[in-house]
């Protein structure tokens, strides 16, 4: 680390940054949009993510050389890596944002021309690409001193960590957390837990920092709050009529994915849930005339969430919930200072993708009826295996047990190539049609595997 | 005798039968506890009944697998076991024991995805106990001295395979490429006493001097797939003298491991042992370097990698194998196959051109 990279660093963060978001903000404020009358008032707390998010992607780009950095997968337990100071990035969320951008198969085609086979997980072509071509609609991301990546939401994240681990020429520290069929047994509790200690060791060497306890203990606490409060960010879909969608959910989770265990990310947390409340209270819809209360399964379509956040509200359906957006809430409360392997084990070791489909069809079955949801949207999300396989007979098996309408539609989460709008949309519109006629029909409906509403 | 003949006289010796899904798992403990392992690869079925319940971007091996078992394929079977391969394999695990309504005991084994040195080889230690109080709690427990003398069976086993594996690299085996993959394939089934007995068998009958014309090359990939490409690589003048594939070569222990008085962890440690393999973590620089030691040791001309469509951890490493051994200078072709009956006529093609880049 050079003291000239760690001096432009902190002018950046301190007056660099902060004097050139002030600026884009004069600029923006100028222009007014005009209301789109089918949602209701747009939530104020997206400018303060909006410039949260450029803060990151923006200090990213000088944070190479001023501190050691880490580029992390999303269920990774990061808070080890702020308790020694690292800048982390996540080429998942990355790779979300070239999706919304739909600049994603422009960079993936770079990983494609060095021969990466267009089945693979389009996230990690993007990152690949990127990696090939410095292409980025952020600006630039910064090197990686170490990738440091969990198994427990794919395993595709390990085979996609190794390859930048050998393209870079940096080290990978893996933490393998089995996936469970079952209840977790003691020793496979004990080979987590057991890693993450060994980690200490490795990021010690690393870093040539010593660990300091004090500090994790902090970071883990930051974590877990961060997490609690995006957990009350989501119940309050719970209101009728919903406060925000789901597609507002995919949109604000970028902060408990990346900045997780930092004082900003619950600060922003904090922000988003007075507004959500407040709206709660005054009956605020964010779809007036809610009709439909909708679940969400799998990965968003980021390229895609506009138009088809409009096609929900044309037809008066709303978004209430989400398994994704709930995985990031779902074991945080796990995390206990007083035991920081263990518990950190477990808040990473059992999120819903690292369990068995029973285990996934009792959570939607439990998220269905928390929100009051009478319908279910499956996405099909090509390049993504383990969120995807399966799908077909959850469907069925939710549709016999809850009786609400379901429907599959065949998309990826960013490369638009693999999409088609259309079909999508007749899928969806038969679906919407067949949720105004109620419950009664909802096993038919959930007959065939991907086909037919 | 065909596959489901021999699983059913299996039975009638009193023995009951696994089907086991790839890639790794081990053997030595089914055996010990009476059972035959009957692996699930590449079942000849389109997948018919599958489709219903698999997305068309699943792999071949996945989609064929489902289809077997949906068909009643796998009748003779007692219990089924899934060892964690990858994402779409661990995902049918699942469906198959919680939403598929299957009434057998389905098990599974999670080989660890990273060598963590012995915090990696007490996990394996630890499942492979509890792999073994499951199988207990199906068909009781291993009589005493069952999992050593297994143990030996394996290690007879693998020095079986290694040899015939030897005579192929070092030009002393005259057997094609079909013949010879008939006869490895067949351990995908066979009772250990049956396999070393056979692998002896085609060694002994099999030794000889291959043709001098025959252009050698090592194979990685997963299987040797489509069914009758071997065959066309006969045909060809191809002489594999060396693989990497995730169901064959890619799962003999090429070095001696020493015995030691604890079984478990003599069968973790062997287990541990196994060439890298992307479905396990190994990296790509491990990777490379182990087919580039296949073909030193066989001389071989060049490497071919043969994908299975939509296989995630073999297309991931693929093309920083393929730029590896390029700076090696070494010649690589990659062929990709949706495990069709018959080889399509563009990748016979893409073989012949690629034979001719090397004459």
């Amino acid at each position: 680390m050079s003291l000239r990279d760690k001096v432009r660093y902190r002018m950046m963060k301190d007056v660099g940054l902060p004097a050139a978001m002030g600026i884009d903000r004069l600029r923006k404020a100028r222009r007014v949009r005009p209301r789109d009358p089918l949602f209701g008032p747009p939530l104020e707390s997206s400018g303060a993510l909006k410039n949260l998010m450029m803060r990151h992607y923006g200090l990213a780009r000088y944070a190479e050389g001023a501190m050691p950095v880490a580029w992390v997968t999303s269920g990774a337990p990061v808070e080890l890596l702020r308790a020694f100071g690292f800048y982390t990035v996540y080429p998942e969320n990355h790779g979300a944002v070239c999706g919304a951008r739909r600049v994603a198969p422009d960079i993936c085609a770079e990983a494609e021309a060095a021969g990466f086979s267009q089945d693979l997980c389009s996230y990690a072509r993007i990152d690949i690409g990127h990696a090939l071509s410095g292409k980025t609609p952020v600006g630039k991301l910064p090197r990686p001193d170490l990738l440091f990546c969990t198994n427990n939401i794919c395993q595709t994240i390990l085979y996609w960590f190794k390859d930048l681990s050998h393209m870079y020429g940096i080290p990978l520290i893996v933490l393998d957390t089995p996936f469970l069929y079952g209840e977790p047994a003691a020793a496979t509790m004990d080979y987590v837990s057991g890693q993450i200690r060994d980690m200490v060791t490795a990021l010690e060497r690393i870093t040539g920092k010593p660990f300091d306890e004090a500090r994790l203990a902090e970071v883990l606490e930051s974590s877990r709050r961060g997490s609690e409060l995006w957990g009350k960010v989501l119940a309050t879909m719970r209101h009728r009529p919903a406060p925000m969608t789901i597609f507002d959910a995919f949109v604000h989770l970028a902060p408990v994915v990346s900045l997780r265990g930092l004082p900003v990310c619950e600060r922003y947390y904090e922000g988003l849930l007075a507004e959500l409340e407040d709206r709660v209270e005054r009956n605020v819809a964010a779809v007036p005339g809610e009709r439909h209360r909708l679940m969400w399964d799998n990965i968003a379509i980021w390229f895609a969430l506009k138009p088809m956040s409009r096609f929900f509200a044309e037809n008066g359906c709303v978004g209430v919930a989400g398994t994704y957006t709930n995985a990031w809430a779902e074991t945080a409360h796990h995390l206990d200072l007083k035991d920081p392997w263990g518990s950190m084990a477990r808040a990473y070791g059992l999120i819903f993708l690292n369990r068995d489909l029973e285990y996934r069809l009792d959570l939607m079955a439990r998220i269905a009826a928390e929100y009051a949801a009478d319908g279910l949207v499956l996405h099909s999300a090509r390049s993504c295996k383990p969120y995807s396989v399966g799908q077909y007979d959850i469907r069925r098996k939710l549709s016999e047990r809850l009786g609400i309408r379901t429907v599959v539609i065949e998309a990826d989460m960013t490369d638009f190539r693999a999409y088609s709008e259309e079909q999508a949309k007749t899928r969806l519109a038969a679906f919407f049609e067949s949720l105004e006629g109620g419950r009664d029909g909802a096993a038919a409906a959930a007959g065939g595997g991907g086909s037919g509403a | 005798m065909g596959r489901t003949e021999y699983l059913i006289a299996q039975k009638e010796m009193g023995r009951k039968v696994a089907a086991v899904w790839p890639a790794r798992y081990p053997a030595e403990l089914l055996w010990a506890h009476g059972i035959c392992p009957a692996e699930v690869w590449d079942p000849p079925l389109e997948p018919e009944r599958a489709s219903g319940h698999l997305q068309p971007y699943v792999c071949g091996i996945v989609q064929r697998g489902l289809e077997l078992l949906l068909s009643g394929g796998l009748r003779p079977a007692d219990i089924l076991l899934f060892p964690h391969t990858c994402d779409s394999l661990q995902n049918l695990a699942t469906m198959v024991r919680d939403l598929g309504g299957e009434a057998r005991r389905c098990l599974f084994f999670y080989p660890p995805k990273r060598d963590a040195g012995e915090r990696a080889i007490a996990y394996l230690m630890a499942q492979l106990r509890d792999l073994s109080g499951e199988l207990t709690l199906h068909v009781g427990p291993m009589n005493a001295g069952a999992l050593e003398d297994a143990m030996e069976l394996g290690s007879q086993r693998t020095e079986a395979m290694r040899r015939l594996y030897d005579l192929r690299a070092e030009g002393r085996l005259s057997a094609g490429n079909a013949a010879f993959y008939a006869a490895v394939r067949a351990c995908e089934f066979l009772w250990p006493e049956d396999a070393v007995h056979s692998l002896h068998t085609f060694a002994k009958e099999q030794e000889g001097t291959p043709s001098d014309e025959a252009v050698p090359l090592v194979f990685s990939g997963v299987l040797p797939q489509p069914a009758d490409f071997m065959e066309k690589l006969d045909g060809l003048g191809v002489r594999v003298v060396e693989d990497d594939f995730l169901g064959c070569g890619r799962r003999i222990v090429r070095r001696t491991i020493p015995a030691g008085e604890d079984p478990w962890r003599v069968l973790a440690e062997r287990m541990q042992a196994l060439p890298p393999c992307c479905t396990q973590g190994a990296s790509v620089g491990d990777r490379t370097n182990f087919i580039l030691e296949l073909v030193r040791r066989s001389r071989a001309r060049g490497v071919v990698i043969l994908d299975v469509k939509f296989c995630e951890p073999e297309l991931f490493d693929a093309p920083l194998i393929v730029a590896g051994l390029r700076e090696s200078g070494v010649p690589v072709l990659i062929l990709e196959t949706e495990m069709e009956p018959r080889t399509p006529a563009g990748m016979l093609t893409r073989m012949e051109a690629f034979l001719e880049t090397l004459s």
